[in-house]
């Protein structure tokens, strides 16, 4: 019996086409963070070094554009869900960074790099998905 | 949404993957539909009722007939 999907891929194949995309990006992003922690770029003059900013960057953005995909192109009931999961990990997130950047203003607590709030989402993100589980 | 989708599945003998794979949806989209944890679209509804090839009324129980409650409560 034919599928009724309106997409042409399964959902299996959406969710292996994610994994190995995020893989990618997250490997490009070790890599350029590996070279550049063993002395690649110390030599970079100032252009070079947002240049390089950018490029470490990129890997980034790359995967949260491999996780909108796989939102867009997966079932609605998943589609909800992770949008769910998305926007509570950012409202907590943002909500912690904002704590955190007040006690640095008034409280003098050490200065927390803002390339910190990335992992910082994919932990809250963790912590909050097994407890959203339904879309409604 | 209340419905009628666990039973009509297990009647034709199908699986929550097969039926997933009919409608081009997770499994885990069957399950929660089954549960209740997800009230389908539209779209996804006239999928399930072309699948069973039943009217979508006799798949999802609406909550706004009022009529129909009334009278069982007789």
């Amino acid at each position: 019996m034919t599928a009724l999907s309106p997409s042409h891929l399964s959902q299996d194949q959406i969710r292996r086409q994610y994994v190995i995309r995020s893989s990618l990006f997250l490997a490009g992003y070790v890599a350029v963070n590996m070279a550049a922690i063993f002395g690649a770029f110390d030599d970079a003059k100032p252009r070079g070094a947002i240049a390089l900013a950018l490029v470490v960057v990129a890997p980034l953005a790359g995967h949260i554009w491999a996780l909108l995909a796989y939102m867009r192109d997966a079932d609605e009931f998943m589609r909800a869900v992770m949008a769910r999961r998305f926007i509570i990990s950012s409202g907590i997130t943002m909500a912690l960074t904002c704590a955190w950047g007040f006690m640095e203003s008034y409280a003098h607590a050490w200065h927390a790099p803002g390339f910190l709030v990335y992992p910082l989402f994919w932990l809250v993100h963790g912590a909050v998905s097994p407890f959203i589980r339904s879309s409604n | 949404m209340k419905n009628h989708l666990k039973v009509l599945r297990a009647q034709r003998g199908l699986t929550q993957e097969d039926l997933s794979q009919e409608l081009g949806v997770s499994r885990q989209a069957v399950n929660a539909l089954e549960t209740e944890k997800h009230s389908p679209s539209l779209d996804l509804a006239y999928r399930i009722a072309a699948v069973f090839d039943l009217p979508i009324d006799q798949i999802f129980e609406s909550p706004y007939e009022k009529t129909k409650k009334i009278g069982r409560g007789k």
